[in-house]
């Protein structure tokens, strides 16, 4: 095996995530001098853009690219969004940075936001992290008490505000918009887009929302050259990324591996292999709206490209084995999306809950031949007519579970 | 004494402060009611149907007086694979009641998405204390301490 590289990973349980004096000690917050001393705004953007970082909350969106975008425009106020309103279910990776290492998080929303011009940055953090929110709370203090957020940072003319927001349990409020809605004080429904909120976004401003994970990459970016990320990884989109795997592994845990890694790599070299005594079934990569890995496709890279078969998602890794029940599965998907459903548009809101329903009824053995016809209208329609991908994501495991086991589904339904 | 006066005056009247305010009001109270609704809309010079319109869309802040004891238990599939589902099962066996309905005024229990502690499921929450790796037979020992 090659010689890790670690970016994000690199302090994590060897420095006190509430002593800023620790992380400053392990070489954190250079980046941050770099910047202020002998870089601008836009060679930042054009660093960010070289190293080709793409978006890690699952859609892979080139970052730079984003981040010119708000740049480029021409409005005085603009805002910028950290995106850690990580409910994917089965994903805490966001979460584990915020445990680890705040203050890396905090020195890239710092670079990034003052490389879009914004003047205001906001971190929306998912409500039920309450021992996260007090860690951020207490790292923007000290930040502030180091001259590192504020007015004039580091003696320069730059200036930012950094507040914290936690949400209040929406799972739909990851989406930018519904995000976005949500700060203003609205339900968290998302918008039609465009306009982008690169353009139009928060309060009617340019604003630019990035995962967290994104985010945590930028000072490693700044200090070593984007050049020098840009070789780490898979070429479509290179560096590394926390994986999160569970499941029937033997050591599950959240792993950073360059992109591009095998999915049996991933399984068998990080997370310790497949429990013993436990046979492999599947893998659902990318949380519950993701796609399902058979064995044929454990040999495929993970990586962010859109004509994977398989989308990387938020990286999480649920290896099933062959003791599960698939029904509970089933239930546990619909479920999910029925819950977390906005409302806001027909298809999804009774999609997810007749999709419901009849997963409940399969489980009961109680399925009838007209839920077995509606199964497919159902989830035609939410892949092709939902407002916002949640529909799109809610069909995604159901139809994968279908074609690969119809027999073990339909089995007990007579 | 908690007011919800009081607790609205820690806040700026600006819409970006609505939720924040409504999931304090939630935290003193428990719930935000009708009564506490129109005190926030008035707050914030906003009609009383917005203030209720943000507010009974999010999981965190409940529009009606919740009951004494509240049992939720994740469903993701990380707890499910880890019999999530037994243990939803052994709890409405136990407590004679069914997931999700809202009209025991004593007991509920809700079935909830993730938490984002997947590596230690199944994960259940009783009136806000988290229980992890929760098994069928450990279901008795836990709910003892509240009923």
């Amino acid at each position: 095996m090659k010689k890790e590289i670690k970016i994000i990973t690199k302090n994590w349980g060897r420095i006190n995530p509430n002593q800023i004096e620790e992380y400053i000690a392990a070489g954190g917050y250079r980046a941050l001098r770099k910047f202020v001393a002998e870089m601008s705004p836009q060679s930042v953007l054009e660093e960010i853009k070289t190293s080709g970082l793409c978006g890690r909350g699952g859609a892979g969106f080139p970052t730079g690219r984003k981040l010119e975008c708000v740049a480029s425009e021409k409005s005085k106020e603009k805002y910028f969004i950290c995106n850690l309103d990580e409910s994917e279910p089965g994903t805490y990776k966001d979460r584990s940075i915020v445990d680890n290492d705040p203050h890396m998080l905090l020195e890239g929303i710092i670079i990034g936001a003052l490389a879009v011009g914004a003047r205001k940055a906001f971190i929306y953090i998912n409500g039920n992290y309450q021992k996260e929110i007090e860690i951020l709370e207490r790292a923007v203090e000290q930040a502030q008490e180091k001259d590192f957020i504020g007015e004039n940072i580091l003696g320069s003319k730059y200036g930012l505000e950094m507040e914290l927001f936690a949400g209040a349990g929406a799972y739909i409020c990851g989406e930018e918009t519904a995000l976005i809605n949500s700060i203003e004080g609205n339900r968290g429904e998302p918008k039609a887009r465009p306009p982008y909120p690169t353009q139009c976004g928060l309060f009617g401003q340019p604003t630019a929302i990035n995962n967290a994970e994104t985010i945590t990459n930028i000072p490693w970016i700044i200090e070593n050259g984007g050049k020098a990320y840009a070789k780490i990884g898979s070429k479509k989109s290179p560096g590394t990324k926390l994986f999160i795997v569970n499941g029937a592994v033997e050591n599950p845990d959240v792993f950073e591996a360059p992109l591009g890694i095998k999915l049996v790599d991933l399984i068998g070299k990080y997370a310790g292999g497949i429990q013993a005594g436990k046979d492999f079934w599947f893998a659902q990569i990318g949380g519950s709206s993701g796609r399902l890995a058979m064995e044929k496709d454990l040999k495929l890279k993970l990586e962010y490209d859109c004509e994977a078969k398989i989308p990387l998602g938020s990286g999480a890794v649920l290896v099933v084995d062959k003791t599960a029940d698939i029904h509970e599965l089933l239930l546990s998907w619909t479920g999910f999306f029925r819950r977390e459903s906005c409302g806001k548009c027909v298809p999804c809101r009774e999609g997810t809950f007749r999709l419901w329903e009849i997963a409940k009824r399969l489980q009961d053995g109680e399925v009838s031949e007209r839920d077995v016809a509606a199964i497919q209208d159902i989830l035609w329609t939410l892949n092709n007519t939902t407002f916002c991908p949640l529909g799109k994501f809610a069909a995604t495991a159901f139809s994968d579970a279908l074609d690969n086991f119809r027999d073990e589904i339909y089995k007990i339904s007579k | 004494m908690i007011t919800v006066e009081k607790i609205l005056l820690e806040f700026d009247p600006e819409q970006k402060n609505l939720l924040s305010a409504l999931k304090k009001i939630n935290a003193g109270f428990g719930y935000v009611g009708e009564e506490e609704a129109q005190k926030t809309a008035d707050y914030f010079s906003i009609p009383f149907s917005k203030v209720y319109e943000t507010a009974s869309f999010y999981d965190l802040v409940k529009t009606k007086k919740q009951p004494d004891l509240v049992i939720q238990v994740c469903s993701g599939a990380n707890c499910a694979v880890k019999s999530g589902f037994k243990v939803i099962r052994e709890i409405e066996s136990q407590l004679r009641i069914k997931a999700g309905d809202d009209f025991n005024p004593k007991v509920k229990l809700e079935i909830i998405s993730c938490l984002g502690q997947c590596g230690q499921g199944p994960v259940m929450v009783v009136n806000g204390n988290v229980f992890t790796k929760v098994t069928p037979s450990s279901v008795d020992d836990i709910l003892r301490n509240y009923i």
